[in-house]
């Protein structure tokens, strides 16, 4: 029986199991995170956690949904995708709404549209399949500088919304791609002499208040009911966590507000207040299991094209993992970036569940040649 | 392995140097990734580990710090009552806006006083300055007064509406509201807020920045019983400085009360009739207690109303009040000083028949006038006139005609024309009349008092650096000159006349209590000193006042059914006019009944003679004083508390 072009058909329930337990955990951490301000979840639709779990169900959907779609059809859709997201992302900046002194959201059918999540995903697809193509051309400066082009568009559109940490995102899916994609040393180290010498310039030309977020990351005492009032209080709830927490739905800071953003940018940190350090840990063992299962994904993929894909999307998912736990902890510079599968926020949620749809894809898409060889 | 054989096979015809089969690169590259994952979370782990298992209990402190929160809690003010227990004072609840500067987010500074503006229509400057301020000073939580006096309802809607604005709160504060009226203010006084310069000292005390404190009469003067202790309440609070619950309380001990020794219907009847003989001018009345010192009524006129500077102040009446000529926010009683014309005749007096310059029987002519020849050159002659040619007089008749020949005599005496008279002399003069406590506050209960003056040379030379003369000496012994008294002294002077020497200290406030009704002051007489005249001698003197007042130039004091004792004054002051005289206060100074003195009275009118305007108004309160309806009836139905 030739079963060289049949689908494995494989389905990585670890993988799943892992990315609804971390949204589960997202969950609970929303719903004692809007306690104050919601009370308890009685305005059905509109409380935090019911939009939460429909944009989750809306993901599972997308997940199921790309998985049964071979991956391989979107390698010439690519181009069109990217575009598109890059559109999303000019549009945005024409016509966007804005929060907090930044325009990141389109309102679509009701619901806040985050295009810069998208395009993540729409650039990592189009940088996967710019280096598969090019595969035997490494080498080649050109190939390098067009990849590098690929993801500096949409990062510089980000940027000027602005949003440092979804630019800086973008530059991180790029590195990861290829450096998997084969780019050969001497090309980083080229790079990252030009990035060490234009550092200081950037510094000096960046916004105001991204050098005042910088200072205020270094001396948050100076002004501990102004700039620095979020890192020192989420320090506080962190640390006052312990061990073990303050029980859910039990963390003062939380309960009383000491923290701000604290269903989006700071959820980690009440999860860390009232679970402690062992429901931090739980919260790391996911996120590892999750990133593993993606790399075997990469690992077991047919082709460069997914292979490529799923380290984009193991790059960023870990990258937001380190950065968003990193701004909690103190141990980065406050940077907007949300927590993957457990912040609140859609447009997140949808758009990593599609994506690791679409490694379910590539695992359940391979030819299973490798039984005849 | 055969698709991957190829590729290799391909790659090393094109490229001579590729030595490794890339698949195993790309598996390598896997595995770095892998391991980056597990390095990153480790470093995640350790910083969260440092943090929350190494530094865990400090931080789990600061997070206690951070919700809790030492709250002073304001003793209610002790409550003040009359001598029959009638109620004066009430607390009332005043509804205030006010912001913590701590609980405004520092971004936000600039949206909150904007909202401030709108909702209660502060200028923003404002509300951002006192938000700074208060960041700036090592207490941003206590609360800053953005807008006071706000009516309930208005408290209410905007409490809702203040929900927006982090750190801006409504606070309830006790106000005084005087239910005594205004003829209490000048001795209740009022409490204002506690200005920003004494706020350093009064820290200490327990005192808050936007507390309130008495500033003047019995309100300032009691401070220290009035305000109780304060509590301390630590609060749980959430960030934008919500009260979530107590969690521990000391309560604070509430002021003590005091009750007044005025009695609140004869201080509303003594004003009435003050107000009616003053006619729109400035007046005082001072009813005492001869035995005990305490005060029944103490009226100065123009009135004020206490109410308008308590709480919100009204800033055009108190406007009004400071532009007021006649100024109503001062007590005229005690803090103003006036010349006391021949109500100063009973120190005069009392000298004299002490020292032996005179006796009840030492007789002196008056032919209206004596003349006094230069000591230099005795062509120069001057005139000190008598208020009218009154003949010869013994003591009584000296003091019942209030002769002013008869009190030159005494003492300046008289050495001219073949007459040779010792008089006292100013110094002996000067001695007695600061032994009846002229010439220095009587320490009354109320701040404010006025020295008054007696002069003698050395004061004289001091002032206007001229030597004292026989006419300073003759000016003096009739009150007038460089003579100065205030209403409250001169009470007390004819108390001491009235009692036989014993100098009291005035007091307002008879008995302090504290909340459970336990005496903490108890109503006993402070005596200040004993006036140096025998009771034979005070004696004379009451009689001879007692016969101003039955024949004498004090008739018009008289109350049927009393026997009333006093001396009228009639003092000149301000330039002289063309004919010789001068604008005059009228002065009434006496005490009933006359052989058991049991109240002392004393009434000045701005612009007046005492004779014909303080002698009757004198007469009316005495008149009310004793033929009232009695007050034990009064007593009888107050509520406890009330004096026994």
């Amino acid at each position: 029986m030739n079963l060289r072009n049949t689908p494995t058909r494989e389905f990585d329930y670890i993988l799943l199991f892992s990315a609804v337990a971390l949204t589960a955990y997202g969950a609970l951490l929303i719903y004692s995170g809007s306690l104050t301000t919601y009370g308890s979840p009685s305005r059905a639709f509109s409380h935090p956690v019911s939009r939460q779990l429909i944009f989750a169900a809306a993901g599972l959907l997308a997940m199921v949904a790309l998985s049964r779609l071979d991956y391989r059809l979107l390698g010439p859709a690519s181009v069109a995708l990217y575009v598109l997201s890059i559109a999303g992302l000019i549009f945005v900046l024409a016509l966007g709404s804005s929060a907090y002194g930044s325009r990141r959201w389109i309102v679509l059918g009701g619901t806040q549209v985050q295009p810069s999540e998208i395009a993540k995903v729409c650039t990592t697809i189009m940088l996967a399949k710019f280096f598969s193509d090019n595969e035997e051309r490494m080498k080649s400066v050109r190939v390098v500088a067009t990849s590098l082009l690929i993801a500096a568009v949409p990062a510089a559109l980000v940027l000027v919304e602005p949003d440092l940490g979804s630019a800086i995102v973008f530059a991180v899916i790029w590195l990861g791609v290829a450096v998997v994609a084969g780019v050969r040393p001497l090309h980083f180290a080229a790079l990252a002499g030009c990035v060490a010498a234009v550092a200081p310039l950037v510094y000096r030309l960046g916004h105001d208040y991204q050098r005042a977020r910088f200072e205020s990351w270094l001396h948050p005492d100076r002004d501990p009911l102004g700039a620095g009032f979020n890192i020192l209080q989420a320090e506080i709830s962190i640390g006052s966590g312990g061990l073990l927490g303050k029980g859910f739905t039990h963390g003062t800071q939380t309960q009383l507000d000491y923290l701000r953003t604290q269903t989006t940018d700071y959820v980690f940190s009440v999860g860390a207040e009232e679970l402690g350090f062992a429901g931090a840990m739980v919260l790391f063992a996911l996120f590892v299991v999750l990133l593993f299962r993606c790399l075997r994904v990469a690992n077991l993929a047919d082709d460069a094209f997914g292979r490529l894909i799923a380290v984009g999307v193991v790059v960023f998912i870990l990258f937001q993992v380190f950065v968003n736990i990193g701004v909690n902890i103190r141990l980065v510079p406050v940077t907007g970036v949300p927590l993957p599968l457990v912040s609140q926020g859609g447009s997140s949620l949808v758009t990593i569940l599609g994506s690791l749809g679409l490694l379910q894809s590539i695992l359940g898409h391979r030819r299973k040649r490798r039984r005849n060889s | 392995m055969g698709l991957l054989t190829t590729t290799r096979r391909r790659r090393w015809r094109s490229e001579q140097v590729e030595e490794t089969d890339p698949r195993q690169q790309v598996s390598r590259r896997l595995w770095a990734m892998r391991i980056a994952i597990l390095i990153a979370f480790a470093v995640l782990a350790g910083q969260l580990a440092r943090l929350q298992l190494m530094r865990g209990s400090e931080f789990q402190q600061r997070a206690a710090l951070n919700q809790l929160r030492i709250e002073s809690v304001i003793p209610s003010r002790g409550l003040i009552y009359d001598r029959n227990g009638q109620p004066v004072v009430e607390n009332v609840p005043g509804f205030a806006a006010a912001v913590v500067a701590a609980d405004v987010p520092k971004d936000r500074t600039l949206e909150i006083a904007d909202g401030v503006q709108r909702l209660l229509g502060v200028p923003p400057l404002e509300t951002t300055l006192k938000i700074q301020q208060a960041r700036a000073s090592n207490d941003p939580f206590t609360p800053v007064i953005l807008k006071e006096g706000l009516d309930q309802t208005a408290a209410f809607h905007l409490r809702e509406a203040l929900a927006a604005l982090p750190g801006v709160q409504i606070v309830v504060e006790p106000v005084r509201r005087y239910v005594g009226g205004p003829e209490l203010a000048d001795v209740l006084g009022y409490t204002g807020r506690v200005d920003e310069d004494d706020y350093a000292a009064l820290k200490d005390e327990g005192y808050l920045a936007s507390d309130r404190i008495g500033k003047a009469g019995v309100e300032a003067a009691y401070e220290t019983y009035l305000r109780g202790a304060t509590g301390r309440k630590e609060i749980e609070k959430d960030a934008s400085g919500r009260e979530i619950r107590v969690l521990q309380q000391n309560a604070a001990t509430p002021g003590n009360d005091l009750t007044l020794s005025i009695d609140l219907d004869l201080q509303r009847k003594t004003t009435q009739l003050v107000t009616d003989a003053a006619h729109g001018g400035q007046a005082a009345a001072i009813v005492m207690d001869v035995h005990t010192g305490e005060v029944l009524a103490l009226v100065s006129l123009p009135l004020y109303d206490n109410n308008v500077l308590s709480g919100k102040i009204d800033e055009a009446r108190l406007e009004q009040y400071l532009a007021d000529p006649k100024k109503p926010l001062v007590n005229h009683a005690l803090s103003e000083q006036y010349a006391p014309g021949s109500i100063f005749k009973q120190v005069t007096g009392a000298a004299a028949l002490q020292e032996g310059v005179a006796n009840p029987s030492t007789t002196i002519v008056s032919n209206g006038y004596i003349n006094v020849p230069n000591e230099n050159d005795p062509s120069i002659v001057y005139t000190f006139k008598d208020w009218r040619t009154l003949g010869a007089l013994n003591f009584y008749g000296g003091v019942a005609m209030s002769s002013d020949v008869y009190f030159y005599y005494l003492s300046g005496g008289y050495h001219a024309y073949g007459q040779s008279f010792d008089g006292l002399g100013v110094d002996r003069l000067a001695r007695y009349a600061r032994a009846f406590g002229l010439g220095r506050p009587t320490g009354i209960d109320i701040a404010g008092e006025a020295d008054g003056n007696i002069p003698d040379p050395a004061w004289k030379k001091k002032t206007f650096g001229d030597d004292w003369r026989l006419g300073d000496t003759y000016n003096m012994g009739i009150g007038q000159g460089f003579v100065a008294v205030t209403p409250i002294q001169m009470v007390r002077v004819t108390a001491a006349v009235a009692n036989g020497g014993t100098l009291l200290t005035p007091r307002v406030v008879r008995e302090v209590r504290d909340a459970q009704g336990h005496v903490i002051v108890p109503a006993t007489p402070v005596i200040a000193s004993q006036v140096p005249v025998s009771a034979a001698n005070f004696a004379i003197l009451r009689d001879a006042m007692t016969q101003a007042v039955s024949w004498g130039s004090a008739n018009q004091g008289a109350v049927p059914g009393i026997r009333v004792a006093g001396k009228t004054g009639t003092a000149e002051f301000g330039p002289r006019f063309a004919d010789g005289s001068y604008e005059t206060h009228a002065w009434f100074s006496g005490f009933a009944p006359a052989d058991d003195p049991q109240i002392a009275v004393t009434v000045f009118l701005e612009r007046g003679v005492g004779a014909i305007d303080a002698a009757p108004l004198a007469s009316k309160i005495l008149d009310y004083y004793f033929h009232r309806p009695r007050p034990q009836a009064a007593a009888a139905a107050a509520p406890a508390g009330g004096a026994p």
